[in-house]
């Protein structure tokens, strides 16, 4: 046993020096890894870097009531009256003030994307100071909150990092009315992060939308219980809504983008058949242009194992070191890299591109499993050379 | 025999090889010519928007309603042709998931502006004489398997009708095709007058006016001319052509254009490399056999051309099996549901064909050259020694 | 054997540098063959019989002197005409056969007539002449792998003599081969040389093979020994004695 391993070894320690030789085809199935492993990656990056912003902006004790059928805040319209009736409903949290609710509106304003500096719809959500008691990862850090009933404006952090147009004291004209931009808050990176918010009075001014609303939020008596709303909401023929909780609601929202990283996955999977494709010929290459070497270590005397594990040995290192490489290359081109694309209400959400310690070990293990793979057959067909090959003059 | 069935011959002799190559090749084109339909798609809402069609929609931004009396007033304007109007109705057939866009509009006006739709006469006084009537787009009508006559209940995300209901029951009056396969017809044309009646919030309020200018010259002065006629009122306006509009539009999906460039171009040079080493390796294998060739007489020229022939001929063979694959990937991903809202248009068109065609020749020629070089220069006496 | 000369060495020389060193494989070596020879050229290994083959093959140039074909100094040809010249005139048969291996033994005996303009059906002819000549028609759509050594080796004779070429040259034909597959294709030459007329120049080490030949010339540190005494060597005083008559 210990003469089989001495013999594995030495054979491995052949392949990896006689590598120089076969420079530039060793070479290319490295940076073909490499890129492989790199497009997954950045993918991952992109898919993580969303999923991160939208998971930390739902609650589960937060519940959001639009009007039946309207799948999104934007699209949705409760009037006033229907506003007040379902706030009284059970399954709500109440505080010394009443019911914990908040009634929102949810337009869209232009704004001007710092990379591109193209025309991008930015949300613009009105709501009172009790939405604020809804959303814990929200607190204000330049300037101040907007004053109830006046023509301000405070934006996410976000907006101020990616978009031109509502820097702190600017003024914002809209529809012939000034608006001035008063504060700056933080949302923890959730997808408020990327929002304008005003008081919901001057907004319907603004927007002529009278007494009406889009979103009611509530706190929930009971995280994830939804149930007492909805049957107060069956019950009343006069309301006519849909409740999910705020994280389910932000998760269905993402869905759109998620087909794109989808696509993403898929192509870095066919990327990989074609590194898989250079890696074989790579190796197969070398097992023949090495054949009358292995053919002569067997005739000596070495097992065939031997020349199999060289091989294989051969292969992974390969792999590795181009999935290595890859991984260096998005982690140094891209990782933290904020980004903004358009969410389900045809506005932005800003996110990162986050490559965390898991995105890193999915990479090399995809470049491991292509050097596997792609080192198997050749290396069984080392193993198997006959001897004779040895004594054969080449021809 | 001839060059032909030497070349044939030497690209199958080593079978294993002409596999792997080909499928590396194949994956190339095949990422190619899907990406490529993709970012077609994407542009090509752009492309083909009409040089004389602007858009008039609300500066704060274009979900933002304008009052239904800048119809009169912007057809006063010099330079302006033909105005309609168009509002955003939300709608879903069935599952309020899946978007059935459709557009309230000002039926003939609309039609007139939108030249590129073509839709029967008959169809169109139809349409024109029955309020409750709709048309839809070839492409929505061929996936909901709708005909004409069909009564289908239209509902909305947005709007309910005074009854409570957000359901509208329409009939189809007509099937609109489109004058370019790629121009979308997704969609469906309802009556503006029919809907603002019914639904609930009332007002005359349009979202949006696509105009045409009677000379694509004269689209700055008009756009100007009407923002400007605008200008400080609660409604102010922002005008441009149709193009820079769509243009705009996608931008906010966000560098998605320039990932899908960065990937195809990563795997495209990939590939190069990998089938690029191949080719070489395979050629200084055959050192000897090249030299016989010059031996036998056959003039480095010729040689040349033989091994040139051989990588033109492998990417021509892997590069077309990988459209043809990319092919059936497009037809499928243009019938995904969540896809086909925000490309509507997807199609592998001629020219992604064409350009793939010319990229298989680079890929060949680039892959060749070096090898068929060598062998060109090749000492047979060197050849030999060697051997 | 006649007495028109074919091939004409006068005072050829080749050297070659290894770094400073220069070394001269010979030096103003002069041969004459005649139109129908078989001449044979032994040596021991390094002799430079190989690269004498190959000069007069027009595969490789002399350091001085020149190499007349019928009068025509081969040495200052172009690499395009070399190889016209070559498809012309010349048939190689080698030690190890160098047959392709993709192409079966009528098609690897087709090759030279690529060089040709032919038709089809002409092709078909001179393959199976050459091929029944050789004895191996019933094996015309095997690939090497498929032939033993020998039948390789007539393979390539019959490749080498399909186009008809006026000279056939030979580099350790039956190198590779058992006494009695050897045997035979030396016949095989015997009979292209006394049958048909062909001029054959062979390089052996074998003096077996080399009784097959009606010429042998012994080539040693680059000067030609008279093994035969119907040599056709002339020597060094002889050459002087044609230039100043």
């Amino acid at each position: 046993m210990n003469s089989l391993i001495k013999q594995i070894l030495a054979v491995i320690g052949m392949n990896i020096r006689s590598l120089p030789q076969r420079f530039w085809t060793s070479l290319t199935t490295m940076l073909s890894i490499a890129v492989v492993v790199g497009v997954l990656l950045a993918f991952l990056a992109m898919s993580d870097g969303f999923d991160k912003t939208l998971n930390s902006s739902g609650a589960d004790d937060v519940a959001v009531i639009l009007n039946a059928g309207s799948q999104a805040e934007l699209n949705s319209g409760l009037s006033g009256e229907v506003v007040k009736i379902v706030t009284d409903a059970p399954g709500i949290a109440k505080n010394e003030n009443g019911p914990i609710t908040s009634p929102e509106l949810y337009v869209i304003v232009d704004g001007i994307k710092k990379t591109s500096l193209t025309e991008v719809n930015l949300p613009l959500r009105g709501l009172s100071l009790n939405g604020l008691k809804l959303r814990n990862n929200v607190k204000i850090i330049q300037g101040r909150m907007f004053q109830p009933g006046k023509n301000e404006l405070v934006v996410g952090a976000s907006i101020l990092d990616q978009f031109n147009g509502f820097d702190l004291g600017r003024q914002v004209s809209l529809g012939g009315v000034t608006w001035t931009v008063v504060g700056v808050f933080d949302a923890a990176g959730s997808v408020f992060a990327s929002e304008i918010w005003a008081d919901y009075r001057a907004v319907q001014t603004q927007f002529n939308r009278g007494n009406s609303f889009q979103v009611v939020r509530v706190k929930l008596e009971t995280a994830g219980d939804l149930s007492k709303i909805e049957a107060f909401i069956k019950a009343d023929p006069r309301l006519s809504m849909d409740v999910t909780t705020e994280s389910e609601y932000f998760s269905e929202q993402s869905s759109g983008v998620a087909v794109l990283m989808g696509l993403g996955w898929g192509m870095a999977i066919f990327m990989a058949f074609g590194a898989l494709a250079g890696a074989l010929n790579t190796m197969y290459t070398s097992v023949a242009a090495r054949s009358v070497e292995i053919a002569t270590l067997r005739a000596i005397g070495f097992k065939g194992i031997a020349a199999f594990c060289g091989t294989m040995v051969e292969s992974v290192v390969l792999a590795f070191i181009g999935g290595v490489l890859g991984t260096l290359a998005v982690f140094v081109l891209f990782d933290g890299i904020t980004t903004s694309t358009m969410g389900a209400s045809f506005s932005q959400i800003v996110f990162s591109f986050d490559l965390s310690a898991s995105a890193f070990i999915t990479g090399i293990q995809f470049a491991l499993i292509i050097g596997l793979v792609g080192g198997f057959f050749p290396a069984w067909r080392a193993s198997r050379i006959p001897v004779v090959v040895a004594f054969t003059a080449s021809t | 025999m001839n060059n032909a069935y030497l070349v044939f011959k030497n690209l199958t002799r080593n079978k294993l090889r002409l596999f792997l190559n080909s499928f590396a090749i194949l994956i190339a084109f095949l990422l190619f010519g899907f990406l490529g339909s993709l970012q077609n798609a994407f542009d090509s809402g752009v492309e083909l928007s009409a040089d004389d069609r602007l858009m008039v929609v609300n500066k704060i931004n274009f979900t933002q309603p304008l009052p239904i009396a800048y119809v009169n007033k912007i057809k006063a304007i010099e330079g302006v042709k033909d105005v309609t109007h168009a509002n955003w109705f939300g709608g879903y057939y069935q599952d309020p998931r899946q978007q059935a866009m459709t557009f309230a509009v000002d039926a003939e006006s609309y039609l007139r502006v939108y030249d590129n739709l073509v839709l029967d006469e008959k169809s169109q006084k139809d349409w024109l004489s029955n309020q409750q009537g709709m048309i839809v787009g070839e492409r929505m009508a061929t996936s909901y398997g709708w005909s004409v006559g069909d009564r289908i209940p239209l509902s909305s995300n947005i709007f309910s009708q005074t009854n409570g209901s957000n359901t509208w029951d329409l009939t189809i009056s007509g099937i609109f095709k489109p004058s370019n396969p790629q121009t979308d017809t997704n969609f469906i044309l309802i009556h503006y007058k029919y809907f603002n009646e019914t639904q609930k919030w009332g007002g005359n309020r349009i979202g949006w006016l696509p105009i045409t200018t009677l000379d694509p010259s004269l689209n700055q002065s008009v756009a100007d001319a009407i923002d400007k006629q605008f200008a400080n009122s609660s409604a102010e306006t922002e005008t441009s052509t149709e193009s820079q509009f769509n243009k705009a539009f996608l931008e906010q999906l966000g560098d998605i254009g320039f990932i899908i460039s960065g990937v195809v171009v990563a795997g495209f040079f990939t590939i190069l490399l990998v089938v690029g080493t191949s080719m070489a390796q395979n050629v200084s294998e055959r050192t000897g056999e090249i030299a016989v060739l010059k031996t036998l007489g056959f003039t480095s020229k010729r040689i040349f051309g033989l091994i040139l022939s051989e990588s033109l001929l492998l990417a021509l063979f892997g590069g077309l099996l990988g459209l043809f694959f990319a092919g059936f990937f497009v037809t499928g991903a243009s019938q995904e549901p969540q896809l086909k809202n925000i490309l509507p248009n997807l199609i592998m068109s001629q020219d992604i064909v064409l350009r793939s065609l010319a990229y298989m020749l680079i890929l060949g020629f680039v892959t060749g050259f070096i090898p068929a070089w060598r062998a060109m220069q090749l000492n047979i006496i060197d050849a030999f020694n060697k051997n | 054997m006649t007495d028109e000369i074919l091939f004409q060495l006068k005072s050829v020389s080749k050297k070659f540098t290894r770094g400073k060193e220069t070394i001269s494989i010979f030096e103003d070596l002069n041969l004459i063959i005649n139109k129908g020879d078989f001449v044979s050229i032994m040596g021991p290994s390094g002799s430079g019989k190989t690269t004498l083959l190959n000069m007069l093959g027009g595969v490789d140039k002399p350091t001085n002197g020149s190499i007349l074909f019928d009068s025509h100094p081969i040495e200052k040809l172009t690499e395009g005409q070399l190889s016209k010249w070559r498809a012309a005139h010349v048939g190689f048969i080698f030690q190890f056969y160098n047959l392709m291996p993709m192409l079966n033994a009528e098609k690897n005996v087709e090759l030279p007539l690529m060089l040709k303009k032919l038709s089809s059906k002409q092709r078909k002819n001179s393959v199976n002449t050459a091929l029944k000549l050789v004895g191996l028609a019933d094996r015309s759509k095997h690939l090497p792998k498929e032939l033993s050594g020998g039948q390789q080796q007539r393979v390539a004779i019959a490749r080498a003599i399909v186009s008809d070429p006026d000279l056939l040259f030979c580099d350790e034909p039956t190198g590779d081969l058992d006494r009695a597959t050897a045997t035979e294709i030396l016949e095989t030459l015997q009979l292209l040389n006394k049958d048909f007329g062909k001029t054959i120049v062979m390089v052996t080490h074998d003096p077996e093979a080399a009784k097959f030949a009606s010429t042998c010339l012994h080539l040693d540190k680059g000067i030609f020994e008279q093994q035969n005494s119907t040599t056709q060597e002339v020597t060094k005083e002889e050459s002087e004695k044609e230039h100043s008559s």
